[in-house]
């Protein structure tokens, strides 16, 4: 079975001024379909930078991103959006969501960007909020949403376009300890049930304990990668 | 297409009230900028339309018919039989609404006070009536009654500066066909009112009376005509040309250049006055936009990461632009709309007494909005403010994902 995420030698240099930051230096990284899979390390250590590179927002200086068998680095500003939408879920740390849109609109908007039906729009946008809990919220801007309720909103947005992989950028790094179990919590749920694969970036020890799969990243290269089966519950 | 706009409409328009208060200040800005150049053009329009209506209705017409050499030289040696053959019957034709002939010299009239130079006029009641205003402007005693009326009909102004009045007499001096000088005594009939330029320069005789002082036979100086339409003008006078090629035949631009003078230059003024008010709409507008772009590079970044497309951005933006124009436009149009409508009988520049006679207006102008300049000039504003914001807008597109969610 071909892996979802497969880099090969990737390298990411940053330019200030003179001096030359290696955030990434040579990792090597495949994710298989369904894996639940913690990227962790100190801040600084280059996690963020590797999980844009996978999902396509930055390039890497050198080496290459296959996602769900296709080469990325190549494709243009438009062609890489088109991946985005088609093959990723971006879950960020915060502000996740369009202002404007109510809970429900946010989650239809990428739907419709596709250029999924409006009686599919909703009826999945329907479907993925009351997985992750929110139903009755549907129609709340995210001002009056809590940040928990935020976070479960973009969960929910990643899920309904059915991407390949779901890539987390700290996700409860900005919540307390009870939304930050319940979110971690639905997503191994949604893992489990749906198969589908996450990739998280985080140093929250409480998602980590969650995870099947804890990979460490120091100084921009992979420090550990190991396979857990069973995962406290 | 349409489902771009169904996908983006509602996003912009949702945005674009997302801070009411900037929002409100450029669609006042737009506003009151296409107000001031939609009433400015209204105004000069009305002033222009009013300069030439008064010159045209004074005494020129659309048209004149001259002999060769007259216009240099005003005297009775220049002249014309009254119309014949193809001639008159293109003036007696549908194309001419009406035609007034004229004896027309360079004269003296004196009192016992004053000698002062005019022009004498020779006129046909009848027809000058229907070419000119200046009949029905009379202020006191009364008008020509025929061609043969042997009473002379004075200006205002003249009649105060020849210290004379109604039933005392003044004495005409002009040269005739041979270039013998003539004199003859007139009653003063009427008094008339008009522009103070008028009022000292025309004093009007019965036409057979002039013809007579000045031995022109039955010969008349110039014809006088209006088209049927203003706009079959031109072709009138092609008609005419054609129709006698040895006469001088001008239209009101050319014998009244400064009455058309005054109507160009109004037109360059409204132009100029348009770029003036698009240049600081466009930097109220860029600016605001601007303001609402960089606002918002956090969610620019974000669209990005969710798969919208950099150019699907762009029009995002492009439309609130649209939005924000469009609202402004119209407000300025209701204003303007509002504004013309609260003058439903003109505006009087009595109070501006004569100064307004010089530029050549009239007493009261009318103003009007004319459908071409509203869809011209709000056009221009709408289509030029979108332009101007595409650079804020290209701005939000060129957004690099990375750096904007690093904002957080
Ligand atoms: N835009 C940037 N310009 C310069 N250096 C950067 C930039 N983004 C990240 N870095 C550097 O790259 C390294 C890795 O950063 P990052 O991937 O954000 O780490 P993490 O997410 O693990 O905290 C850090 O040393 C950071 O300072
Ligand atoms: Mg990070």
């Amino acid at each position: 079975m071909d892996p979802i995420v497969a880099c090969q030698n990737i390298t990411r240099h940053y330019r200030q001024g003179i001096i030359d930051v290696p955030a990434v230096q040579g990792v090597d990284l495949n994710i298989m379909k369904g894996e639940f899979a913690s990227l962790a390390g100190p801040s600084g250590s280059g996690k963020t930078t590797l999980l844009n590179i996978i999902g396509g927002l930055d390039r890497p200086s050198g080496g290459t991103v296959a996602i769900d068998g296709e080469e990325i680095s190549q494709l243009g500003a438009n062609k890489l959006a088109d991946l985005r939408l088609r093959k990723i879920g971006f879950v960020f740390q915060a502000y996740n969501l369009i202002p404007v849109l109510s809970a429900a609109e946010n989650v239809q908007f990428v739907l419709q960007l596709m250029g999924i039906s409006k009686s599919e729009r909703r009826r999945r946008a329907q479907d993925v909020l009351s997985q992750v809990g929110l139903s009755g919220l549907e129609d709340r801007r995210p001002a009056r949403l809590s940040g928990g309720q935020q976070q479960r909103v973009a969960v929910a947005r990643a899920l309904a376009s059915r991407p390949a992989i779901v890539l987390a950028d700290e996700p409860t790094a900005n919540l307390d300890s009870h939304a930050a179990e319940g979110l971690i919590s639905l997503m191994k749920d949604l893992n489990r049930s749906s198969g589908i694969t996450f990739l998280m970036a985080t140093h929250d020890p409480r998602v980590i304990a969650h995870t099947s799969r804890h990979i460490v990243i120091t100084d921009g290269r992979i420090a550990s990668d190991e396979k857990r089966h069973n995962s406290p519950e | 297409m349409t489902g771009t706009i169904r996908l983006l409409l509602p996003l912009s328009w949702r945005n674009l009230w997302r801070n009411p208060r900037r929002t409100v200040i450029t669609v006042l800005v737009v506003g009151v900028g296409l107000w001031s150049i939609l009433i400015f053009a209204v105004l000069l329009n009305a002033w222009s339309q009013s300069s030439r209506d008064t010159t045209v209705s004074l005494m020129t017409g659309e048209a004149e018919i001259h002999a060769k050499g007259y216009l240099d030289d005003p005297t009775a040696a220049h002249r014309l039989r009254m119309p014949s053959g193809r001639l008159a019957q293109i003036l007696g034709s549908r194309q001419t609404a009406a035609w007034s002939p004229r004896v027309r010299v360079s004269a003296i009239v004196q009192s016992e006070y004053k000698t002062l130079p005019i022009t004498f006029v020779g006129v046909s009641p009848t027809r000058e009536r229907m070419i000119s205003d200046l009949p029905r402007d009379i202020v006191a005693g009364h008008y020509l009654s025929g061609p043969n009326d042997q009473g002379i009909v004075l200006g205002q102004d003249l009649v105060r500066r020849l210290k004379t009045a109604i039933g005392r007499r003044v004495v005409i001096m002009a040269q005739d066909a041979t270039g013998q000088l003539r004199e003859r005594a007139f009653q003063v009939i009427g008094i008339y009112r008009a522009s103070q330029t008028a009022e000292d320069e025309f004093t009007f005789t019965g036409i057979h009376v002039a013809q007579a002082l000045v031995r022109a036979g039955s010969d008349v100086s110039e014809i006088a005509l209006d088209a049927r339409t203003r706009n079959e003008l031109p072709r009138l006078i092609t008609a005419l040309k054609a129709a006698a090629p040895d006469l001088d035949i001008q239209s009101w631009e050319t014998l009244a250049p400064l009455a058309y003078a005054v109507s160009t230059f109004f037109n360059s003024f409204i132009l100029l006055w348009l770029w003036v008010m698009f240049a600081l709409m466009a930097i109220g507008i860029v600016n605001s936009q601007l303001m609402a772009v960089i606002e918002r590079v956090h969610e620019f970044g974000l669209l990005q990461a969710l798969g919208m497309q950099p150019r699907l951005i762009l029009c995002e933006v492009a439309i609130e632009s649209v939005l924000l124009i469009g609202v402004g436009v119209i407000v300025g149009i209701a204003a303007a709309i509002v504004s013309v409508a609260a003058f439903p009988n003109g505006i009087d520049l009595g109070f501006l007494g004569r100064g307004a006679e010089l530029v050549g207006a009239g007493r009261i102008l009318h103003p009007k909005l004319a459908m071409g300049d509203l869809v011209l000039y709000s056009g221009i504003v709408w289509i030029a403010g979108v332009v101007a914001t595409l650079w804020p807008a290209r701005r939000a597109a060129k957004v690099s994902p990375v750096e904007a969610m690093g904002r957080n």
